[in-house]
């Protein structure tokens, strides 16, 4: 991330500079000789790595001469982000296989009881695969716009590509709005469960029960669910904003606003999709059950008892006091 | 083999805008597209300099480098030109370059980009050379014409020159060798890795 | 160099794109990349060897294929009076793409943002189409034959009831010379001299302040010539913006010359930001100033003691008021510390030839024509007229309005500053082939014809002002303005009365302007008719560049929609008016067109006094085809050119004797080292032989007004002489020279006398042609006048604007008293004094000044209503420093309140903070229309002639103020306030 070290240290000077020059402003500005005083590029360049002066047109933005920044953001798109992209989420990829072949699918561990409890209802699953779709979509149109050039286009010619990323950014630009709306209702409906607690620690310490047959016990969602929680609340929060910074041009900041806004958006994304990558593969091959909860909103028993312990005791504990007779908001499965 | 540049010596710039209204009229930009602007450092102070600034035609162009699509080409004469058919207005170009170059028209809603627009140096684009198709989308194609770009050979008081690179450096040193001053040649160091000694 | 695109080898073909595209599928063999590699060239042969080096086009190869089969025809560019050539190229009468003009020695292929936009204005879907008149308050189509009979019909009512001075005839510096001529022409035979049009608020002040010390009010040098000097000095112009193409000339001449380059002004301008020293003073002080340098001038001797003796006049009474000004009182009053100036003064002085540049910031003041005397007298006292490199040179503003000028679209002469005397009258009715009874018979009164008019500063006033004290038949009842901005006219909010209660109001223009806008706004439901017309791009003609250059443009384009010529116009009227056949008797006229070529005839017959005479249509065409040949620097032509062979660039007025005399103009004025037959010349004895002057003990003693043993080249008069008559020929034994057939014509001339038929008023020539013969000024050769007796302030005197923030040094340096000038009252000894009485200065502490941006001309409408030229200023500003702006909570960009000193006016504009003005200093640009106390009045213009941008004018706030020699407005020093809004 020397880019952003270095827009810091831009900002830094430009209030350092600007404080200087009004500390030495002239205070007589009659006796001059403007061609001996005319300021030069290169004093310019080194004060600032940035020349801005006053155009009369409305197009502030404009008034920047001179950026030669853009030379290390292009760095940052070409270099750096593909390198940091490409790791991890080849890394990811990659870990994830080698967890699968050694782990495998991790099983119920007292089979399956026949008995299921609600985990998820429709709303919330609407929500979350709304959330989803959008994600994988603005996911493969966002790597387009990475690693389409070097990938994709060769194999498909300018046409046909640029005809697929104009789509892409298309939908790229308009499932933003579906996308942050999840990502709100997401962070409103489960914010009262994904509150850390010492339950969490535990958790944490014996690291999730992921190696053996160890099942730490959790609420209704444990530290790795509440990392995914807050992944996606924090992340889509950065990508949602720095996005709309990047396709509302200029409304909100100048060039080196933009700048940053694009590292942040590449950055948090491409960690983003390696960390989503993840909660697919734990949701769908990782885990026997697991799926069930997104898919038909009910869990096994066993399951809910092995990872959600104490979220089961809370439920069967409040479907007896709310209900006097035996009527369990589960119900056996015949 | 030629290598076509545009220096600005702003000691001669009086921001009299001749190259902006010239850029207009030859290829009828728009309203809201300046391909060519000229910039004003320290306005209304001793040292004021303006300069003209447009695409410099970098030498290994960032933007050309940073296209997600990739639809950029450089000619033999070093201008850096775009094929609009390709472009998808992504905006990256925009970031990546040092200049403020890449224009955009405003289509549809929430600010989302045309295809991009920029100066051609005078040398159209991908469609054939002078046709009409080439002019819609790029405006006139005056080096096929054996011509400069129309906003230098206007230049109220020569002070932006476009041409080969290596015989405009050698009128700007001339010019700063005889008078005994310059504030440099501006954007060369950034968009050519190079520098005029004087 | 370029390498053709046949030369090149297929693998550089590759080279560039291929690396790029390496991946390509198929589908992008189709988009043609690879073509694009072999781009031809050759643009860049003669490069190198260029001095200073300009981008040059060597030879094209053919045009492209859009612009193949195109005609290239020249124009002049109608912006400012630089004079650009503009090269149009034109496909099926369409103007289709603009080229540079190599080949122009004024411009040499540049031009200025207007310059290089001016290819819109005639596609501009904003003109005005067709004639339009305002029925019960709504714009309403008509044919071009209605509205002048009904104009006509209303202006003869008017004549009737009111008599021919109630009409006032505005006319322009937009036109050609063969229009203003025309429009001149017209108010002759309509029977007024209210015939004004801009020169009276641009440099009236110059052309009365410089003629009358050294006889024409023109620029003396050329913008190419100030490539000579070693000191260019500007005080109260800003050239970068008003004439861009001019600093082509000055930076490169101050980078050649490694010259000083002073720019003395209360702005820190973007020619400012090239000098080498600049100097801030408060505005309206510029006689101080002067003063001040003259002052260190004397006190070291650094004056020109021989040229002072030779060729001036009255330079001990100048040095009584000089001493006046020690350091401490100039310091007191301008502000300029006395070192500074000290250091200027040496080098205006001593590192020669220097030349002194100035534009509205002199003239456009109550003391106008003294400041430019003042600046004429420091050219004097240091030497620096009449050569290369030095002189007064006088920017002027509009493309024409040197022509316009000339050709006495004005109140106070006939064409060619003949004036308005019986003498006058009877040559010019000589030359336009009518009975001078006849004439006579058209004005109210002799005495009437030869009472100078109602300047167009005061119009309003002539309308408003009760009857008495408007010193004709009666008020001014209707106007016709044929090209003229009315909010570059000061105090607007006054005008308004004047435009609410005249009986009809006619405006031609391309734009229906701010006339229309406010008329509408005032109320008017009826009596205002807009035409449209066209601009000189769609007309051919000559026009004047501030060099006093003629230049020929030709045709571009038809008139587009409706719009006629203005010629064309003229001529409607004439005929509705029953003078036609009498105005245009020598004139071919086809289709009620009359023909340019034949107009500039009829002037080169009658304009001797100005050396009008020699530039036929025929030469100044063979001038603008042979462009090419006139060297840059001195502007001449090899002498062995069949067509233009030793003339010099425009035939730069004064140019001699008849066409056949191949005079080749005068680049230079009063340039002694020259023989009159290759541009040489003396101060012209416009004033008299010699002078009585009172001396110290009583008696007095009678000076000579001639130059003393300074003579042109070749002269084989080898002193000063009076002007060339008759009488003087025969004296000197030269009237053998005259052939019968122009002694025939002089005799004809004065029958009674012919002895007094001088080379003015000699129809034939003959005496121009003698006096040249023999190496000798038609007009003599006199000495230049620092005493201007005559003038209201015969040695100039600095006198504090009528609005100053200085009120303690309003006791000693009062503006003049009350007086009646052309035809109204001039009161500004009462305003000043109530002013200060009122603690004006108090309630509006920040001196206003105003002038131009780059982007827009004048009024502004024609180039607002250009998009290309609209973008790059979008909103109505003034400038105000931070100090002023952070003691009012103004923000740079943020909206305030502006109010005047007068009628309570007020606008509402944008604020810019900036150090360009000095603490209690504002200023605002004049070219915004529009709007009127923050109302937005768009919806007031005919539907779709809206000028794009519109915004506050500068003249709502202006004040009163007239200098009393010509009654020029008072622009540059007011007194304002704002506030945030």
């Amino acid at each position: 991330m020397a880019s952003l070290a270095r827009y810091i240290r831009l900002g830094l000077g430009t209030w350092l500079l600007a404080l200087m020059i009004t500390a030495s402003m002239p205070s007589a500005a009659q006796q001059v000789n403007p061609t001996a005083s005319a300021v030069k590029e290169q004093q310019l360049l080194q004060e600032l790595n940035r020349i801005q002066g006053r155009v009369s047109i409305p197009d502030q933005r404009s008034g920047v001469l001179e950026q030669p920044a853009g030379r290390e953001w292009r760095e940052f798109r070409n270099v750096t982000l593909r390198w940091v992209g490409g790791i991890a989420i080849l890394g990811m990829l990659v870990v994830l296989v080698v967890f699968y072949l050694t782990r495998g699918m991790v099983q119920i561990q007292h089979g399956r009881s026949g008995r299921t409890i609600v985990r998820f209802g429709a709303f919330e699953r609407f929500v979350h695969w709304m959330t989803a779709t959008c994600f994988i979509i603005l996911a493969v149109s966002g790597l387009n716009i990475t690693f389409g050039r070097p990938l994709l286009l060769p194999l498909i010619g300018h046409e046909a590509f640029s005809a697929w990323s104009q789509w892409a950014k298309y939908a790229h630009n308009y499932l933003s709005f579906p996308f942050t709306i999840g990502v709100v209702l997401i962070f409103l409906m489960w914010l009262g469960g994904n509150i850390p607690n010492r339950v969490d620690v535990e958790w944490i310490r014996r690291g999730g029960g992921i190696v053996g047959n160890d099942h730490p016990p959790a609420y209704r969602f444990n530290a790795g669910q509440k990392a995914v929680y807050w992944i996606v609340v924090i992340g889509g929060a950065a990508v949602a904003t720095s996005g709309y910074a990047l396709m509302l041009p200029f409304y909100l900041s100048g060039i080196e606003g933009m700048q940053i806004a694009a590292v942040v958006h590449a950055i948090v994304a491409v960690l983003f999709v390696a960390v989503m990558l993840a909660h697919i593969y734990i949701g769908t091959i990782g885990m026997e059950g697991a799926f069930e909860a997104m898919g038909s909103g009910v869990v096994d028993v066993n399951w809910a008892k092995e990872h959600h312990s104490l979220w089961l005791e809370e439920e069967e504990a409040r479907a007896a006091a709310n209900d006097a007779r035996p009527k369990p908001a589960a119900t056996a499965a015949e | 083999m030629a290598r076509m540049k545009f220096l600005c010596d702003a000691d001669r710039c009086i921001e009299c805008n001749a190259c902006v209204t010239a850029c207009k009229n030859e290829h009828e930009v728009p309203w809201g597209i300046n391909r060519r602007r000229v910039v004003t450092i320290n306005d209304g102070k001793p040292g004021e300099r303006s300069i003209s600034m447009a695409c410099m035609h970098c030498t290994d162009a960032p933007c050309a480098a940073v296209c997600p699509v990739n639809c950029f080409y450089t000619t033999a004469d070093g201008v850096v030109l775009h094929s609009k058919d390709l472009c998808i207005g992504c905006g990256y170009c925009f970031y990546a370059c040092p200049f403020g170059a890449p224009q955009y028209p405003k289509v549809g809603n929430f600010g989302s980009r045309g295809k991009m627009d920029k100066c051609t140096f005078c040398a159209g684009g991908p469609e054939a050379d002078g046709s009409k198709a080439e002019y819609e989308k790029y405006g006139a194609n005056r080096l096929t014409e054996g011509k400069l770009p129309l906003c230098a050979e206007m230049c109220s008081t020569k002070s932006l020159l476009a041409g080969d690179g290596e015989i405009i450096a050698q009128i700007y040193k001339e010019r700063v060798m005889k008078r005994g001053y310059g504030s440099g040649a501006w954007g060369w160091k950034t968009a050519y890795r190079e520098t005029i000694e004087s | 160099m370029l390498i053709r695109r046949t030369q090149r080898s297929d693998s550089e073909r590759r080279g560039s794109v291929a690396t790029v595209l390496s991946g390509q599928s198929g589908g992008l063999d189709r988009r043609t990349f690879l073509r694009r590699s072999g781009l031809a060239g050759g643009a860049l042969a003669a490069l190198s060897t260029l001095p200073l080096g300009s981008v040059r086009k060597a030879e094209a190869a053919a045009a492209g294929p859009l612009t193949a089969g195109a005609t290239v025809r020249k124009n002049i560019c109608t912006h400012c009076s630089v004079g650009c050539t503009v090269t149009a190229e034109v496909l099926n009468g369409v103007w289709i793409g603009q080229e540079p003009t190599w080949d122009s020695p004024i411009n040499r292929g540049s031009h200025c943002a207007k310059g290089a936009s001016v290819r819109e204005l005639v596609h501009s879907e904003r003109r005005l189409r067709y004639p339009m008149k305002l029925v019960g308050g709504q714009w309403t189509r008509v044919s071009w034959e209605t509205a002048i009979n009904e104009i006509g019909d209303k202006l003869l009512e008017v004549r009737e009831k009111s008599g021919p001075d109630s009409v006032y005839w505005l006319g322009s510096a937009k036109m050609t010379n063969e229009g203003a001529y025309l429009f001149r022409k017209l108010g002759a035979f309509w029977g007024t001299n209210n015939t004004d049009h801009q020169a009276r608020i641009c440099h009236s002040t110059t052309v009365t302040g410089v003629a009358n010390t050294w006889g024409y009010g023109a620029m003396t040098n050329s913008f190419n010539d100030i490539r000579n000097a070693k000191t260019q000095m500007i005080m109260g112009g800003n050239p970068a913006e008003a004439h861009p193409v001019s600093l082509q000339h000055l930076l490169e001449g101050k980078e050649l010359q490694k010259a000083n380059f002073i720019v003395i002004d209360p702005r820190l301008t973007r020619t400012a930001a090239h000098a080498t020293e600049y100097v801030r003073m408060r505005p309206g002080t510029d006689i101080p100033v002067l003063y001040g340098m003259m002052w260190h001038i004397l006190q070291n001797g650094w004056e020109d003691k021989e040229f002072i003796r030779q060729r001036v006049y009255g330079f001990d009474d100048l040095r009584k008021e000089v001493e006046k000004w020690n350091p401490e009182e100039v310091e007191r009053v301008t502000g300029i510390p006395g070192e500074q100036l000290k250091r200027v003064a040496k080098m205006f002085a001593t590192e020669k030839p220097s030349t002194l540049i100035w534009a509205m910031g002199q003239t456009q003041k109550t003391v106008g024509t003294a400041n430019v005397r003042a600046s004429c007298i420091l050219l004097l006292m240091t030497g620096n007229v009449g050569g290369p490199g030095m002189g007064a040179n006088i920017f002027r503003g509009h493309d024409n309005v040197q022509g316009a000028t000339d050709v006495g679209l004005d109140i106070v002469t006939l064409p060619f500053y003949y004036g308005l005397a019986e003498g006058a009258w009877k040559h010019w009715s000589r030359v336009w082939d009518v009975d001078y009874e006849f004439l006579k018979s058209r004005f109210d009164s002799k005495q009437i014809m030869e009472a100078p008019g109602i300047p167009l500063t005061r119009w309003f006033d002539a309308v408003t002002l009760p009857k008495d004290q408007v010193a004709q038949k009666d008020n001014v009842r209707a106007v016709f303005v044929q090209g003229h901005a009315s909010n570059s006219i000061t105090r607007i909010p006054e005008s308004l009365n004047g435009l609410k209660a005249l009986e009809l109001l006619v405006i031609a223009d391309p734009h229906p302007t701010t006339w229309a806008s406010l008329a509408v706004e005032v109320g008017r439901k009826d009596g205002l008719y807009v035409l449209p017309v066209a601009t000189q791009f769609e007309c051919k003609g000559s026009r004047v560049a501030s060099n006093r250059s003629l230049q020929w443009g030709e045709q571009i384009v038809k008139p587009i929609f409706e719009s006629k010529d203005d010629l064309e116009i003229i001529y409607l009227l004439a005929k509705k008016f029953g003078f036609a056949d009498k105005m245009f008797k020598n004139i071919k006229v086809e289709n009620n067109l009359p023909e340019a070529e034949d107009v500039l005839r009829e002037m080169n017959r009658g304009s001797w006094s100005t050396g009008y005479c020699g530039q036929s249509p025929e030469r100044l065409k063979a001038h603008m085809k042979n462009q090419a040949k006139f060297d840059m620097l001195t502007m001449r032509a090899p002498k062995d050119d069949p067509e233009v062979g030793g003339d010099y660039y425009g035939l730069p007025w004064p140019c001699w004797g008849s066409p056949e005399v191949r005079h080749p103009g005068t680049p230079l004025l009063y340039n002694t080292n020259l023989g009159v037959m290759d541009g040489g010349g003396t101060f012209r004895p416009r004033f008299g032989i010699e002078r009585e002057e009172k001396v110290a003990d009583g008696t007095t003693r009678k000076v000579s007004l001639l130059a003393d043993a300074s003579y042109s080249k070749d002269s084989e008069i080898k002193d000063g002489y009076p002007e060339f008559t008759l009488a003087s020929l025969k004296k000197l034994g030269w009237d053998k020279d005259l052939t019968e057939a122009e002694l025939a014509t002089i005799n004809k001339i004065n029958p009674a006398t012919p002895d007094a038929v001088s080379w003015s008023l000699d129809l034939s020539g003959g005496i121009q042609r003698v006096a040249l013969k023999h190496g000798c000024v038609p007009y003599g050769n006199g000495k230049a006048r620092m005493n201007a007796f005559g003038l209201p302030d015969p040695i100039p005197v600095h006198r504090e604007p009528i609005y100053t923030p200085r009120v303690d040094l309003v006791a000693k340096y009062p503006t003049l008293p009350d007086a009646k000038q052309f035809r109204v009252p001039n009161i500004g000894f009462s305003v000043q004094k109530a002013a200060v009485e009122k603690g004006i200065a108090k309630q509006f502490p920040l001196i206003l000044s105003s002038g131009r941006l780059v982007e827009y001309e004048g009024g502004g409408e024609e180039t607002r209503t250009n998009p290309w030229l609209a973008e790059l200023q979008q909103d109505m500003f003034i400038e105000i420093s931070p100090a002023d702006a952070a003691d009012r909570g103004i923000k740079d960009g943020g909206w305030v309140w502006v109010s005047g000193a007068e009628n309570n006016a007020r606008a509402r504009m944008k604020a810019l903070v900036t150090e360009r003005v000095g603490k209690g200093v504002a200023w605002m640009p004049f070219h915004f229309g529009g709007w009127l106390a923050g109302k937005d009045l768009r919806g007031n213009y005919p539907k779709g002639t809206d000028p794009i941008v519109l915004g506050e004018s500068a003249n709502t706030i202006t004040t009163y103020g007239y200098d009393p020699a010509t009654n020029m407005q008072e622009t540059k020093v007011t007194l304002c306030q704002i506030v945030a809004a």
